[in-house]
Formats: C-alpha cells, sequence, structure tokens
C-alpha cells in the first residue's frame, strides 16, 4: 500500500510538470523529398466551385464568439463565421456588413448604415437590433466581454442606439478617432439566439455557433477538427469552397508532416521549415506582415536602477546590432524588417525615419563611462524552450559583455515568465523579449507609453509623450493628429525604452491546389481576411 | 470478504481528499496566474480585476480551495477557466479516445511482454536474452516523440500506408477509420509500455524457473516448452496482474506526449493544455479521475489475486 502512494503523488507532480517539457520540439526529421501532391492541374484562371479546404491549427478554439474570442485560433474560425462590419486594409476600408459609417460634424456621433436583406446563417434577419444588442453585452459588466475596454473612452462607455432596421447611431463621449478601430474588431453576435441568456460566456449556445459570415457551422470534434460549410446567403456571394476545416494538431512536427503529405492545406511555417517546404514546389510559401513589432524591453523599475537612466539604455541599444539580431532570430531579413519606431509598418502615421541606436560599441562605452556606471549586472527573463528566445539572449549577453556588463539569464517556464513580465510592479529583470500586435491606430499604444499606461511594462514616463497621446486621442483632424503621432515616435526612439528589433512577418504555406489568394487577402492572425474568395483549382 | 472490500472503499475517500489538497495548492504555489492566459494587453487593470472577481480567483486559495470541494461534493466539477464549458462534461467527452487507445496499448504490450519475458527469462544470458534485452534498452532510451515522429515519417509520409494524425478522416464516422489511425499511435505507446513489462516478466521467470515445482516436472520428463509455457507462465501472470491494477490509472490519464504528437483527442492533450493555462478546476478534474481509476484498479488487482492464488489471503 504505502509504495503505491509514491504513484499518487507521481500522478500529481506529472501534472505539474509537464508544462516545463512543453516546447520540447526538437528532432525534425531530414525530410528529403517528400511525395509529390497527386493533383496538379492547369490553371485556367477561372475560379471553380467545390472542395474543401483544411487549415492547420495549433490548439482547440477556446471560444466561438466574437465577444469573447482572444486567442489565435478562435480569432481565426470566428473570421470564417462572423462577418465583420468591416475591415481596414493600409488605410482603406473594405465594407463587410456594413455599408458606411459616417461621423457627424462634431465628431461625436457615427451612422452606421447596415447593408439590407442581411441574414444569420439560421435565416433570421440581421438588423440593427443585433449590432446595439452586440455593443450592450460587451459593455455589460456581467458578461465579462474581454473587449469592453475598448467600448469606454475617458471612464464613460460608448452608446449605440438603433435609428431604424437597418441605421445605428454610435454616441462618443468625446472625440475619439480611434473609434473606428474599436469598431473593426466588433462582429455582430445575433441577438434572437443570446438574447435571454443570463451568462453568454458559459452558454452552451456557444457550441452551435450562428453567425453572418462566408461559412456556417458543420460539426466540430473536440481535439479533431471543427468542419464549416458554405452559407449560400453570404451577402458577398456564395463562397467558391463547399467546407473549411480547421484540424487541431498541437505538435508542430507532426503538423509538418501532415502538411506535406496533404492532409492539411494551409499552415503558419517557422522561417527554419522554409527550404524544406519549398523544396517540393507544391507550396505557396507567403510571408506577409503582422503589424508586429519584436522588442527588447528596458525595465526602468527595476531594483538594481540602472536602466532608469537614458543613457545607459541608450548605450545598451548602441552595444547591440539589428541585423545581426534578426539573422539570429529569425534566420534571414526576409521574414523580419529592421524596426526603429514603436509604431509598426500597417499603422497609421508610422515613420521609421526616427532616431536610432544602433551598431556602436565605442559610443556605448563612452556613454557608460559619463553616465559614471560600471560593474553593471542585468538579469534577462527568458521563456524556456523559446528558441528564439534562447539565441537572441545569448546573442545580448555577448554582445554587452563586449561593453563591460554582464547579463545573467534566467530561464523560466512561459506561464511564470508572462505574470512577471506583466506584473508592473515587477523589480527582479532588467531585460527580456517580447512582441505586440496593436492594430492600425496609434492611440492604442498609448497604454504601452504613457506613464500611466496599463501595459507600460518599461515604466517608461516622460510628461511630453503623455500629453502627446492625450492629445493625439482627442484630435479629429488628420493632419494635425499625423504631426502629433510622428512627434511621438521620434521621442520615444530617442528616449529608447525599448530597442525595437524587427516588424516580424507571418509565413503561410498555402497547397497550390488553391487560388484566390489575393482576393481573400492574407491578414495578421486570422489568415484570410475573407475565405469565401478561395477556390480548389 | 466483502467487508474488506467495503473498507478499501472507504480509504480512497480520505486518500483522494490528500490527493485534491495536494494537487490544488501545488498549483497555487505555481508561479503563473490564470487570469492572464485570457486577458489583452488593451483590457483596463479594473476590467481585469473584475473577470477575476467575478470567477472568485480573488480570493484566498484555501477559501477557493472550500469553494471547489463544496461544488465538488454536490457532482459539480467546476467550469474550465479558458473556455467556461463544464469540466466533466470536457473528460467524459475525451474519455473514449483515451480509454480506447490506452486499453489496446495496454493490452498489445501485455500479450507481447509475456511471450518475450519468459523467453528471455528461459534463456538467460543467451542471445536471445540479449536480443530482447536490447531492445529493451531501446524502448528505454528513446524518446516516444521522437519515436512517433519517425514512425509517421515512414509509415504515413514515405510508404502511405497510414494516416500521419487525428483519429477520424474528417467527415467519416466509421469503426475502421478510427482504427486506422489508431495503430500508429497504439504501437508507439505500447512499446513504451512493453520493454519495462518484458523486464518484469523476464525476472519474474527467472526466479519461478528456481522452484521446486519447476524441477519436478523435469524429472517427470516435461519438454522445456511445456514447462515454460504451461506452467511457469501460469505464476508469471500474476505479477501481470499488479501491471494491469497499477495501468487503470494511465487508462484514463492518457498519454501526453504521444497524444500530443498524434493529435490524438484525449484527455492527456486536454491535461496539456490545461496546465499551460493553469486551468486548476480541469487539472483538478483528470487527476481526481485517474487517482480514482488507479485505487480502483489496485484494489480489483487485489481482489483478483486472492482468487487467481488462494495462499494470498487479503489482509488490511
Amino acid at each position: 500500500m504505502r509504495k503505491r502512494l509514491t504513484g499518487f503523488i507521481g500522478v500529481i507532480l506529472l501534472t505539474l510538470l509537464v508544462s516545463a517539457c512543453s516546447g520540447g520540439n526538437n528532432a525534425a526529421p531530414a525530410a528529403s523529398n517528400a511525395p509529390a501532391e497527386s493533383q496538379q492541374p492547369a490553371d485556367n484562371g477561372a475560379p471553380k466551385d467545390g472542395g474543401n479546404l483544411i487549415i492547420g491549427v495549433a490548439a482547440d478554439p477556446v471560444i466561438l464568439n466574437p465577444n469573447y474570442a482572444g486567442d489565435r485560433v478562435s480569432l481565426t474560425i470566428d473570421q470564417a463565421l462572423y462577418a465583420p462590419l468591416f475591415q481596414v486594409n493600409n488605410g482603406k476600408k473594405t465594407f463587410y456588413l456594413a455599408d458606411s459609417l459616417t461621423p457627424s460634424a462634431d465628431n461625436l456621433t457615427y451612422t452606421l448604415k447596415l447593408k439590407s436583406g442581411l441574414t444569420w446563417h439560421d435565416g433570421e434577419k440581421l438588423t440593427a437590433d443585433d449590432v446595439v444588442f452586440t455593443i450592450n453585452s460587451i459593455l455589460d459588466e456581467k458578461q465579462n466581454s474581454l473587449l469592453r475596454s475598448n467600448l469606454i473612452i475617458g471612464d464613460k462607455p460608448i452608446q449605440a442606439v438603433k435609428v431604424d432596421d437597418l441605421t445605428v447611431e454610435f454616441k462618443l463621449p468625446q472625440v475619439a478617432p480611434a473609434f473606428e478601430a474599436t469598431l473593426v474588431q466588433i462582429s455582430p453576435i445575433p441577438k434572437h439566439i443570446f438574447e435571454n441568456e443570463a451568462d453568454i460566456e458559459k452558454s452552451p449556445k456557444n457550441n452551435t455557433p450562428v453567425g453572418s459570415g462566408p461559412f456556417k457551422f458543420k460539426e466540430y470534434k473536440t481535439g479533431e477538427y471543427l468542419t464549416l460549410e458554405r452559407f449560400d446567403n453570404y451577402f458577398g456571394g456564395k463562397p467558391h469552397l463547399d467546407s473549411v476545416t480547421y484540424r487541431i494538431a498541437k505538435d508542430t512536427n507532426s503538423a509538418n508532416l501532415a502538411l506535406q503529405n496533404g492532409e492539411i492545406n494551409v499552415k503558419y511555417l517557422d522561417p527554419q521549415d522554409v527550404a524544406t517546404f519549398q523544396a517540393t514546389n507544391n507550396f505557396e510559401i507567403l510571408p506577409y506582415s503582422e503589424g508586429r513589432l519584436a522588442y527588447l524591453l528596458f525595465n526602468a523599475n527595476s531594483d538594481r536602477g540602472a536602466l532608469a537612466k537614458k543613457e545607459v539604455r541608450e548605450a545598451l541599444s548602441l552595444a547591440l546590432s539589428r541585423d545581426e539580431l534578426i539573422q539570429t532570430a529569425y534566420t534571414s531579413g526576409d521574414y523580419a524588417e529592421p524596426a526603429k519606431s514603436f509604431v509598426t509598418p500597417d499603422g497609421l502615421f508610422f515613420t521609421n525615419d526616427v532616431t536610432s541606436y544602433d551598431n556602436d560599441a565605442a559610443k556605448a562605452k563612452e556613454l557608460l563611462d559619463k553616465a559614471g556606471v560600471s560593474n553593471l549586472k542585468l538579469r534577462f527573463i527568458t521563456t524556456s524552450g523559446n528558441k528564439v528566445q534562447e539565441a537572441v539572449s545569448l546573442y545580448v549577453q555577448q554582445k554587452l559583455k563586449a561593453i563591460g556588463v554582464d547579463v545573467e539569464l534566467q530561464s523560466v517556464d512561459a506561464s511564470a515568465y508572462s505574470k512577471r513580465f506583466t506584473d508592473k510592479d515587477a523589480k527582479d529583470f532588467e531585460l527580456a523579449l517580447a512582441g505586440y500586435i496593436m492594430g492600425y491606430d496609434p492611440d492604442a499604444y498609448r497604454i504601452l507609453y504613457s506613464s500611466t499606461g496599463n501595459s507600460n511594462y518599461s515604466h517608461y514616463n516622460n510628461p511630453e509623450v503623455d500629453k502627446l497621446f492625450e492629445a493625439g486621442a482627442g484630435e479629429a483632424d488628420t493632419a494635425k493628429r499625423g504631426e502629433i503621432y510622428k512627434k511621438a515616435q521620434e521621442i520615444v526612439a530617442e528616449d529608447a525604452p525599448i530597442y525595437p528589433i524587427a516588424y516580424t512577418k507571418t509565413i503561410v504555406a498555402v497547397s497550390k491546389q488553391y487560388g484566390g489568394i489575393e482576393e481573400a487577402v492574407l491578414k495578421p492572425v486570422v489568415i484570410f481576411e475573407d475565405l469565401s474568395k478561395i477556390y480548389l483549382k | 470478504m466483502r467487508q474488506l472490500i467495503v473498507r478499501r472503499l472507504l480509504q480512497t475517500v480520505p486518500l483522494l481528499f490528500f490527493v485534491s489538497v495536494v494537487c490544488f495548492f501545488m498549483i497555487k504555489l505555481a508561479p503563473g496566474d490564470p487570469v492572464l492566459s485570457f486577458v489583452t494587453p488593451n483590457m483596463h487593470a479594473e476590467d481585469i480585476e473584475r473577470v477575476r472577481h467575478n470567477l472568485g480567483l480573488d480570493k484566498p486559495a484555501y477559501i477557493q480551495y472550500f469553494i471547489w470541494l463544496k461544488e465538488l461534493l454536490q457532482g459539480n466539477f467546476g467550469y474550465s477557466l479558458t473556455n467556461h464549458q463544464p469540466v466533466l462534461d470536457q473528460i467524459l467527452e475525451r474519455l473514449p479516445a483515451t480509454a480506447g487507445l490506452m486499453g489496446s496499448a495496454i493490452a498489445l504490450a501485455v500479450l507481447l511482454a509475456i511471450p518475450l519475458g519468459l523467453l528471455a527469462g528461459a534463456n538467460r544470458n543467451r542471445w536471445v536474452d540479449k536480443l530482447i534485452n536490447f531492445i529493451s534498452y531501446i524502448g528505454i532510451s528513446v524518446p516516444l516523440f521522437w519515436l512517433a515522429i519517425l514512425m509517421i515519417y515512414l509509415f504515413a509520409i514515405k510508404l502511405h500506408w497510414l494516416p500521419s494524425m487525428g483519429m477520424r478522416t474528417i467527415g467519416v464516422e466509421s469503426t475502421a477509420d478510427v482504427i486506422k489511425h489508431g495503430v500508429l499511435p497504439c504501437t508507439v505507446l505500447a512499446f513504451g509500455f512493453l520493454t519495462s513489462y518484458v523486464r518484469y516478466i523476464r525476472s519474474s521467470t527467472i526466479g519461478q524457473l528456481k522452484e521446486e515445482y519447476v524441477q519436478i516436472q523435469y524429472a517427470f520428463g516435461a519438454s522445456k516448452t511445456t514447462v515454460l509455457f504451461r506452467h511457469v507462465m501460469k505464476h508469471v501472470l500474476l505479477p501481470v496482474i499488479t501491471l494491469l491494477g497499477m495501468s487503470m490509472g494511465d487508462l484514463v490519464a492518457g498519454a501526453i506526449v504521444t497524444e500530443t504528437v498524434f493529435s490524438w483527442p484525449g484527455i492527456g492533450s486536454l491535461g496539456m493544455t490545461a496546465v499551460r493555462g493553469m486551468d486548476y478546476p480541469v487539472i483538478m478534474g483528470i487527476t481526481l479521475f485517474s487517482s480514482l481509476m488507479l485505487i480502483i484498479g489496485n484494489l480489483a488487482a487485489d481482489i483478483l489475486y486472492s482468487f487467481v492464488d488462494p495462499r494470498i489471503k487479503l489482509t488490511r
């Protein structure tokens, strides 16, 4: 009996230790020549109807309700299930459910017109009532929606008012040009389904979602796959494909083998796997900008104090080379552009023409001497098992040693890392690697760089920048707003609260059997903006 | 006998309580915060606090434990912190996949281990033994995920005999299809179990061969094969019962690595996701479930023992 007790404790220990071994994706087999795809018909241009597309995803979707989806997989599937009101690409609006969005002269009211004849997947009419219901359930404190904070402007919620079946007025408590970027993230949920649910998040109705997108829910086998089928009444025209399946493949190596084997048609690739798939000649390899900045964080709040000095941050930045960092992390410049500004290239008013500290060790030493800092010892936290972070941290350690700065690497597991990183009172580390995708409106960066921002993990504090963010949020004149954010980008770049490394790209492999990729528009996080355009050649 | 079984069953209650306490507080001691796995960077601090409050995560850990226990005693395993679905439903949904896979892997491993172990034990230190030993050592040393990838590469990509992943062809509902998908993961898992079983049976065989009844059989002119497979095997099967009893926990806990590599929708991969997200209601549910199965398996093994070998009396 006694001996078996160790067995029980073993079970418990195992559950806890597993996370430590996660992410151990070593030992990929040397795939030399994969079998050719069975069919490779001549491309005659015209889209055909029919067929199935299999997209590989790395996890089960958490919840198929746009008011709650925060994980990559749910967002990807929601993009096909729920049509958005409109989307913005490179500053240009594409209208989906909405027909138009017009701000009033005082910029305090936005009038949204819906397209006529819209229906939900179950045939019910989609009207202004659904839009108002969606906004109100996001704002309802009992409903725990992740989007709630986005609808609060300066401590006051926005209001959605139905004018007629196709018209909604949004009333803003103050002028806020970033409101459009907020609406981009919202896809209406059906009022007739969720109206009487006390807790929408826990509602079993989320398991059989009813949306308005190009594909409707068919079946979900937990841990295996989720299939959507064509929605014939899609307002953008009948989709070409009969169905889309999201195949859950948690292990990267075996998912790559399934992609080679034709059991998956679309999947993200890591830079180091690109050559293998290029060699098969069966895939379009599509790197596209993810609107993401990868950066090295300087924690000015640490108990060693050194990073609160601008000269020290500047010196550390000068000791590093952006190009070498990109080589180390992403194997080549094809998958990452050198970054200087905190705004990403897809953002409004983005400029990379700002001060940059790069690759000047002599000047770095000089600055440290001038600041009177010597024998600097820094702690660098990394996520264990994350190969990119490990490689970059070793590089940084070596480069900083050259200017007389000692770096102690602390490898911690993913949940411990995110807890320390996001803890605003953390004083026990100085350096960390991170990345963010903030969307196209620069107001989103306020939480990162204003002194009172929620996610100001570098503890950056510059009253001038605070003022600029405040002014930019309420400035309706586009030209003036542009000036404000350009100035903010320059000041932040000069103050170096972070070391911007690169604007990273996502790489997606799509089987050459499929066409219409350009029309479907590759989009950060969700892969395709409009799946209805994809067709089987 | 009946009294004894009842007493053993009653003992499981404090044991499970102990397991749940240790498990719960170890999760709470681990660095990390379940709320972080689903908040977004642009949520306001007060919204994050409200979500934390609504989930009861702002209360002290021991109070959280008692709330959890109280719900459990009313038959409620709670809701996942990430997808907010009932924990019990999620476990039951995945149970058939795991039990089927683990059950067939264990059965396959035992069926192969018995003859291999007997042969190795009977031919101690001869080439048959050395070959079987060699294979066992490979089995112990080779990481299963690596073996799994190798097998996928060979049988799915190169030979096209078997599918590389999942439990079903998309949209197909047939037992034959599930079996076809199960061949690779089952073989990999069976190999993992096999090696320790073989070592177990081998040493047990060596022990049995020294017994007097074996000498008597030989004295009566029984052939080596007869002695081994008719007489020794019966005795060697006894420890196999214990092995099987101990495997009952695995039967529901699943195999985390193998399930993940083969995208097998079992409890192992559910547990993996839960541990990553610090989703303690799910972790607790799986731990309790597999502990219970382990206890029941052991009890069943003990009872079976007393039937198979009357010399062994069930005592406390």
